[in-house]
């Protein structure tokens, strides 16, 4: 049986079709070229034969790909574990009754603003020059050289530059998961006993438990795909040592010649990238308390 | 409700094809033939934009395009990749000019008479770029460059140093600069390409030029000819300033103008960004001397920038209207004057000061190609030889070596496979 469709259902049907339309030439279409691409050893340009799985058997055996691997999962955990405690503990703060708390909210929320490369650069400047200035002016020898220059010290450069960046997001979203709570809840715990740290382990922690949540998942995703702070920081550099999977897909496929081959890697990252996030959600999911 | 709905939704549909569709075709404008040039020199913008200007201030029937684009490599690579040609791109003689021809995208242009005007050394330093030989000629070298050192002549003239022709001599001079207390050397390595500038210089001294063909033929493995270069350009790193893998490649532009080391290993292509620093600075220049047998040490010189016409071009008349005009002598000199380059063009045209040391072997032919003008972008020799320079352990130079030659087969399997076809059917 046919049931025809109100006019209400039409409007919201007609909202969708654009938008998935979109959605499926400009990601969808793409990612499925990509994949076809990516059984190709295409340039980029002019002609190429299909080589069957062998791009895909190369990813498993190059050293460099590996590697991009390996530092990009360092630096999206560490920066996905700094991140989340150091904007939980600001936005317990600036939800607490304290002065000028907008504007202390506005302000720490600038660094969301600015694009990802212009904080790049002017990080840059700021670990090349200023900071061994002042390394040198204490005495300090581990920063008396610049960060940038050394495979030790580059990609904590680089977690600073991401992490400064996007607690901005990460704060205002717990801010508004900790104004969720209720007031009555507190009091009846403060009844039964429960100030700080108990407090907040055993009530408003689980309560903001959803937040938690998409917090690790949105950051998780996000620093898996750094780019703009390696383009703008180091390039790759030092010794190769901070090349991220995103960088590498763009610079060995676009200006290298290995289209082919870096649509296979980034083929297989997206299928990391999806299982990663399917993961969080259903394992953080499950320890999601309801009032 | 329904049919309106319907019309927006067509509507939209419509404007997405649209804007998928924009960008393919060209249409000609007020009936004039368009000629569109890509050239990847950037900091020659100038030069260009006071030719096209000429161009079409005289052309009734041609309207000439040139765009100057940062990072034109890419740019042209992501078009491409769009299937969006331009008709006359202007590139370097290096690995993508290799790529290009490879992948059937340039026009053969035997027939075009300004090529008996070229000098034959740059032609075929054009040739040697091809994979596998073809047949018919595929570029117009226009510029050169030359790598070498650059040296502070006052600096010099002021402590009555010379120009060392061996590299016993040349560490000996870096040992008497130091011992005034000057910086003999300044490096920008914190970009990586920048190692690659004293690597050429050195390997055309002490490699065979044709090294990645030989190599390619299975004839030969880099370990066994790089040896000596990469013992070579880390002695280097002994005279250069403290932790040169922060400083990058305008620090070192900016440190040698204000006078801060005697000497900079690098190519003429870094003068103008030196004079912008310091415009009364007084360089000339020498060929790096790498061997200690003096006729050993040539000139590193390469095709700087060629045309090539797309092989979808479909005014190839036009486009060599446009390339006579380039070659035009007043307009060859037009670009010296800005770029300090040296013309692949045959007459006499004035060189710039900077490269009276090395005009000698200019003249007598003696020289050779960039040595990475072979090797593919995508295996990032420059970074390798950056981790080299970095690496202090024992086995640093194996590792690199070894390194070398397996990346090497990894990132031209296709090439190899290839070259290695082409000589079993007997080659030519």
């Amino acid at each position: 049986m046919k049931k025809k469709m109100t006019d209400r259902e039409r409007t919201f049907l007609l909202i969708t079709i654009p938008v998935l339309l979109l959605f499926f030439c400009f990601n969808t279409l793409p990612l499925l070229k990509g994949f076809v691409y990516s059984f190709t050893n295409f340039k980029g340009y002019g002609s190429y034969d299909y080589v069957g799985l062998r791009n895909y058997k190369d990813l498993l055996a190059d050293a460099r790909v590996g590697k991009s691997y390996l530092f990009t999962f360092k630096y999206a955990i560490v920066c996905t574990i700094l991140v989340n405690i150091i904007s939980l503990l600001l936005a317990l703060g600036l939800n607490a009754k304290i002065k000028a708390k907008s504007a202390l909210r506005a302000i720490y929320f600038i660094p969301n603003i600015l694009g990802g490369l212009v904080i790049g650069y002017i990080f840059g400047f700021f670990f090349t020059y200023i900071l061994p200035a002042i390394g040198q002016s204490l005495g300090i020898s581990a920063i008396s050289s610049s960060m940038l220059s050394r495979t030790s010290t580059a990609w904590i450069a680089i977690v600073i530059v991401g992490a400064w960046q996007s607690i901005a997001m990460n704060t205002i979203i717990y801010i508004s998961g900790l104004q969720t709570v209720p007031d009555d809840v507190y009091e009846a715990g403060s009844i039964d006993g429960a100030t700080g740290w108990k407090s907040f382990k055993n009530l408003t922690f689980p309560l903001i438990i959803p937040f938690f949540t998409i917090n690790m998942v949105l950051c998780m995703k996000n620093f898996l795909m750094v780019f703009d702070q390696i383009m703008s920081l180091t390039k790759g550099g030092p010794s190769q040592s901070t090349e991220s999977i995103s960088f590498l897909i763009y610079q060995n496929g676009m200006s290298g010649g290995q289209f082919g081959f870096q649509s296979a890697n980034a083929f297989v990252f997206f299928v990391v990238i999806v299982a990663i996030s399917v993961f969080q959600m259903t394992f953080l999911g499950k320890k999601e308390e309801q009032l | 409700m329904r049919k309106y709905g319907m019309a927006v939704f067509g509507w939209m549909a419509a404007s997405m094809a649209a804007v998928a569709l924009s960008g393919c075709g060209q249409a000609e404008n007020n009936g004039k033939i368009q000629i569109e040039i890509v050239q990847y020199k950037p900091e020659a913008v100038k030069a260009f934009e006071e030719l096209e200007r000429k161009f079409n201030e005289t052309h009734d029937d041609i309207e000439l395009k040139i765009d100057s684009p940062n990072d034109a490599m890419t740019i042209l690579k992501t078009r491409f990749i769009r299937e969006d040609y331009p008709d006359i791109i202007g590139i370097g003689g290096d690995i993508n000019y290799s790529n290009f021809l490879d992948s059937d995208m340039l026009m053969d242009i035997s027939d075009y008479e300004g090529l008996s005007e070229i000098q034959e050394a740059y032609l075929n330093t054009a040739k040697e770029l091809e994979f596998v030989p073809e047949e018919g000629t595929y570029a117009v070298p226009y510029m050169a460059n030359a790598a070498g050192v650059l040296y502070n002549k006052d600096i010099f003239d002021e402590h009555g140093w010379s120009i060392p022709k061996t590299w016993d001599e040349f560490k000996a001079l870096c040992e008497d600069i130091q011992a005034e207390g000057i910086q003999p050397l300044y490096f920008g390595f914190k970009d990586t390409w920048t190692c690659l500038a004293p690597w050429n210089a050195i390997s055309v001294d002490l490699a065979p030029s044709d090294v990645c063909a030989q190599v390619n033929r299975g004839e030969t493995i880099f370990t066994e000819q790089y040896r000596e270069v990469a013992v070579v350009i880390k002695e280097l790193l002994t005279y250069a300033q403290a932790d040169p893998f922060a400083y990058s490649y305008n620090d070192a532009c900016t440190a040698f103008a204000r006078g801060e080391s005697a000497m900079y290993v690098i190519g003429s292509y870094a003068v103008p960004q030196i004079k912008t620093v310091n415009p009364d600075i007084n360089i000339d220049s020498f060929v790096f001397p790498a061997s200690n047998v003096a006729e050993e040490n040539i000139l590193n010189s390469g095709n700087d920038l060629q045309f090539s016409i797309m092989e979808n071009c479909p005014n190839k008349e036009a486009a060599y209207e446009v390339l006579n005009f380039l070659l035009e002598d007043e307009n060859v000199q037009i670009y010296l004057d800005d770029q300090n380059a040296v013309p692949c063009k045959k007459g006499d045209f004035t060189l710039p000061s900077m490269l009276e040391g090395m005009t000698e072997y200019i003249r007598e032919g003696k020289m050779a190609d960039y040595q990475d003008h072979h090797y593919p972008s995508e295996m990032s020799v420059d970074a390798m030889i950056q981790t080299y320079l970095m690496d202090d352990s024992e086995n640093a130079l194996d590792t690199f070596l070894t390194r070398f030659d397996t990346e090497w087969v990894r990132y031209n399997r296709d090439l190899i496979q290839k070259v290695q076809e082409y000589e079993a059917k007997g080659g030519n």
